[in-house]
This record gives C-alpha cells, structure tokens and sequence, in this order.
C-alpha cells in the first residue's frame, strides 16, 4: 500500500464505529434503563458509580472521547466527497447510504450538546438530572433532544449492515439482506428503548 | 401512414466542446414503431432541424455494437445511465406514457467531449491500475493453461461481460470529481482476474491497487451500482469479497513487513 492511500484510515473509521464507539453506546442506554427501575434514586446511584470509577477520566477519553473525534473528523470528510443522488435513484439502500450521512451530522450536533450540557457544565449526579429534566419537560427541546437520540440510533444500526460488508462477514444476496433486516429491527428496538428513557427522565 | 402526425420529442443536453458553456435543445422525430433512442438520434442527424424551425449542428452521439454490448452509447435518458442503443422508445412510453418528451444528456461523471459523447479514458486507465489482464506474453510457445473451475466459471463469466460502459460510475455517489475511487466495476474486475487460475499468480498486485488512494475503501455502500449495471453483474457480492480479501491481505502483508 502506498503511503498516500487511505485504506487503513477508512478502515480504522469502521472499525471504531463499533468497538468502542457502538459497545459504549449500548452500555450507555443500558444504565440509563435503570430509570425504569427505582426512579431519579436510582439513576443518581448509577451515575454516581460511574463517575467514581477507577481510572473514569482515563477511559472517557481512550474509550469514548478519542474514537468518537477521530469518526466524526474523517467521517465528515466522507460526507463531504459524496455526491448524493438519492433523488435520481430512489433505491432503499441509497436512501439508507444518504440518512446514514444526514445522521451524521445531527448526530454530531447532538453529542455536541449532549455533552457540553450534561458531562462539562454539571458534576453533580443531582445536577446531572437537573440539567437533563429542565431540558426534556420543554416539548419542543423534548422533540430535539429525541431526535438526536434517534439519528444516533439510527446511523448505530444501518452502520452495523455497512460495517458487516466492509469486512466482508456479508457477501451474498440473502445475508446482507437479512442483515439490512436486522439493522432496521436494531433502529426501531434501540429507537423506541431510548425515546422511552427520555419519556421517564421527563417525568422526574 | 397512420403515424405520420405523431412525434417523438426530444430534449437534447448539448455542449458544443469540452469547455463550452452545456445548453438544451429539442427536437421533434416521426414517431415509427420499434425505434430505439439511437435511431432517434439518427433521424436528428438527417434533418438537425430543432423544434423552433432553426437548422443547426447535428447532435454528436458514440455508438458502435448496437447490441448493448460496446457500452459507447451510455447516456442519461430520463437521467438514468443505460444505453441508447437497447433503449426502446416504445418501451419508454410504456413507462412515461405515449409522446411524452424523452431527456438526454450525457454522463455527468465524465468530461464531455461534445454534445453526448463523454470521454471515458479514466476507466481504461483504472483498468490498466488494477491489472485486469491475465499476463501469458512470452517469446515462447507454452502449452494451453488451466482452466476455471466450474463453479467459479458461472459467477466469472457474468463479470466478464462488463463492457466498461460507466453506469455504475455514473450512479455511485462516491464516484465524484472530489474523490479518485476507481469505481464498482474496476473491484468486480479484480476479483475476475484473481480468480483466473493464471491471473491469480498476480493478485497481490491488484490487491496492493485496489487498497491504493480511491480504491475500493472509497465504497460506501450504496448499492446503486448494482441496481443500473446493464449486464447484471452483482456488484455488491463482489465488492464484499473483495472488501474481505484485501483486509486479509492488508494484514498479512503488515505480518510480513
Ligand atoms: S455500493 Fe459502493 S461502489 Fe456501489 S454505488 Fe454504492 S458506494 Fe458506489
Ligand atoms: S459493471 Fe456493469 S455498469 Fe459497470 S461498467 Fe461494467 S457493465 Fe457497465
Ligand atoms: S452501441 Fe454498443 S452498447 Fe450501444
């Protein structure tokens, strides 16, 4: 390979979509689905654990912040070399290869947000679930913050069928059309388990 | 003849050279049946007379086989890449309803030479990049080589029907004046050579091209390619064979280093 190619790059992108960045996210939704269970207590127990533990600072920034602006940087360079036709060829995989970028940048809006408000400009456990209630009790911030949540979602789950083609696990007709199935089931799974987090959060 | 009052209208793309400012022009053309668009076309260059009454330049077109198999005479009609050649006005009004107007324009993917005739050099040159040849030229006579097995054969046969012809290019969102991707039908083509039981003594070198800048991890996977390619030819299940095979390579070959 020549030193100018950058295959390696792409495929270090695809490969931190999933590990870590995919992994974290459903840890992420996992312990936020302690609100159904025990209310605000609870959530404020969990997230004070996870801010006291070992090393946090350490594995925030190797596991999640890191992987995270190495995607969104080349990520964006990707979206800006394609020349988008789905108008001319309205085919469902096209569709899905357009959203996947669209996501892609309301995804990176949201994180933007999402993290300046909830992980710098608060510590607190208690303030942590402030800031996210003062949010969500507001309809029409409801209605961003859920479509954040679902952009994510969403280029999580179809990223997943691309990411099986890039390394080659589907090759044939039938497995990646059973997994063009699956992704879809995973976006409308994950969609409605964290639109569902957000409702009870709002509920505080 | 009962048809002599019905038209075929067509709206022409033209540019008069290479960097010549692209305008539109329309024709009308006798409708007779079992006409396909390049014989429409013929019949603009026996009377360039466009709709206003004006004689002008004939429209510039590149055919050759006429058999959809040369790919010379791909161009946008009704903004889908296929070839004028097969493409059936009957068929078109099938679709689009009868007279109504029929849109050509050349490929947006490729430098314009003039009117509807695209320069399609960048394709042979890829095709050079990857090596997609089989090398058997020597001084010497040598006897009749393997063969494919055949079950291999089935699949490689319907990749070698690939005629170059740019729809798939022309579809492709990554395939831009942004990016270098060497397009879908250049992955489908290694994967042809490095399956040949003489082409594969070759392969790692159209594995080292096709990880080279713009190759094929320039795929996003849209999955248009599949959908025009003329002949058939399953991209997609080649490009993720080849996806699998040059990440095997990639590390293989840093194992070795
Ligand atoms: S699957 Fe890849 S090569 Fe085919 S149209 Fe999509 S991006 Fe282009
Ligand atoms: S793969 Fe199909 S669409 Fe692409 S150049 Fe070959 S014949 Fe044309
Ligand atoms: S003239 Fe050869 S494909 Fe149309």
């Amino acid at each position: 390979m020549d030193k100018k190619s950058n295959f390696f790059l792409r495929r270090i992108h695809s490969l931190l979509a999933i590990i870590p960045i995919g992994i974290f996210l459903l840890f992420h939704l996992s312990l936020n689905t302690t609100v159904f269970f025990g209310g605000r207590e609870t959530y404020e127990a969990v997230i004070n654990f996870m801010k006291n533990m070992p090393l946090v600072l350490v594995l925030e920034l190797v596991i999640i912040f890191l992987p995270i602006t190495v995607h969104a940087l080349y990520g964006l360079w990707i979206v800006y070399v394609a020349k988008n036709n789905a108008l001319n060829y309205k085919y469902g995989n096209n569709w899905a290869f357009y959203l996947q970028r669209i996501t892609a940048l309301i995804t990176i809006v949201f994180l933007v947000f999402h993290v300046y408000l909830q992980r710098f400009s608060v510590h607190e456990a208690e303030a942590v679930i402030d800031s996210l209630t003062s949010i969500l009790h507001n309809p029409a911030f409801f209605i961003l913050y859920a479509i954040g949540l679902l952009a994510a979602v969403y280029h999580f789950a179809n990223g997943l069928f691309t990411f099986l083609i890039t390394w080659g696990v589907t090759i044939g007709d039938h497995s990646q059309k059973i997994c063009r199935y699956i992704s879809l089931g995973l976006f409308v799974v994950l969609g409605v388990w964290g639109v569902g987090i957000l409702t009870v959060i709002a509920g505080f | 003849m009962a048809n002599d009052d019905k038209f075929i209208n067509i709206k022409v793309k033209r540019q008069d050279g290479p960097d010549a400012a692209p305008y539109w022009e329309e024709f009308n053309v006798p409708y007779k049946p079992n006409m396909n668009v390049v014989s429409v076309l013929m019949e603009v260059r026996k009377n360039p007379v466009n709709v206003q009454g004006k004689a002008v330049n004939p429209v510039v077109w590149e055919c050759n086989c006429l058999e959809e198999v040369c790919g010379a005479c791909t161009m946008l009609i009704n903004g889908v890449p296929r070839q004028s050649c097969a493409a059936l006005i009957d068929k078109i009004y099938e679709q689009t309803g009868f007279g109504k107007q029929i849109v050509l324009a050349p490929l947006t993917k490729f430098p314009v030479v003039r009117d509807l005739t695209i320069n399609r050099e960048r394709m042979f040159a890829n095709l050079i990049r990857v090596k997609a040849w089989v090398p058997v030229d020597g001084s010497w006579a040598i006897a009749r080589g393997p063969r494919f097995a055949d079950r291999e054969q089935r699949w490689a046969y319907i990749i070698s029907r690939c005629m170059t012809c740019g729809c798939c290019q022309e579809a492709c969102p990554n395939v831009s004046n942004k990016s270098k991707f060497i397009g879908p039908s250049h992955i489908a083509q290694v994967r042809l050579f490095n399956t040949h039981p003489i082409g594969e003594m070759h392969k790692e070198e159209r594995l080292d091209a096709l990880m080279y800048e713009g190759g094929i991890q320039e795929c996003g996977n849209a999955q248009n390619c599949r959908k025009v390619c003329p002949k058939e030819i399953p991209l997609t299940n080649h490009i993720a064979f080849m996806n699998k095979e040059t990440n095997k390579y990639a590390f293989r070959r840093w194992r070795y280093r």
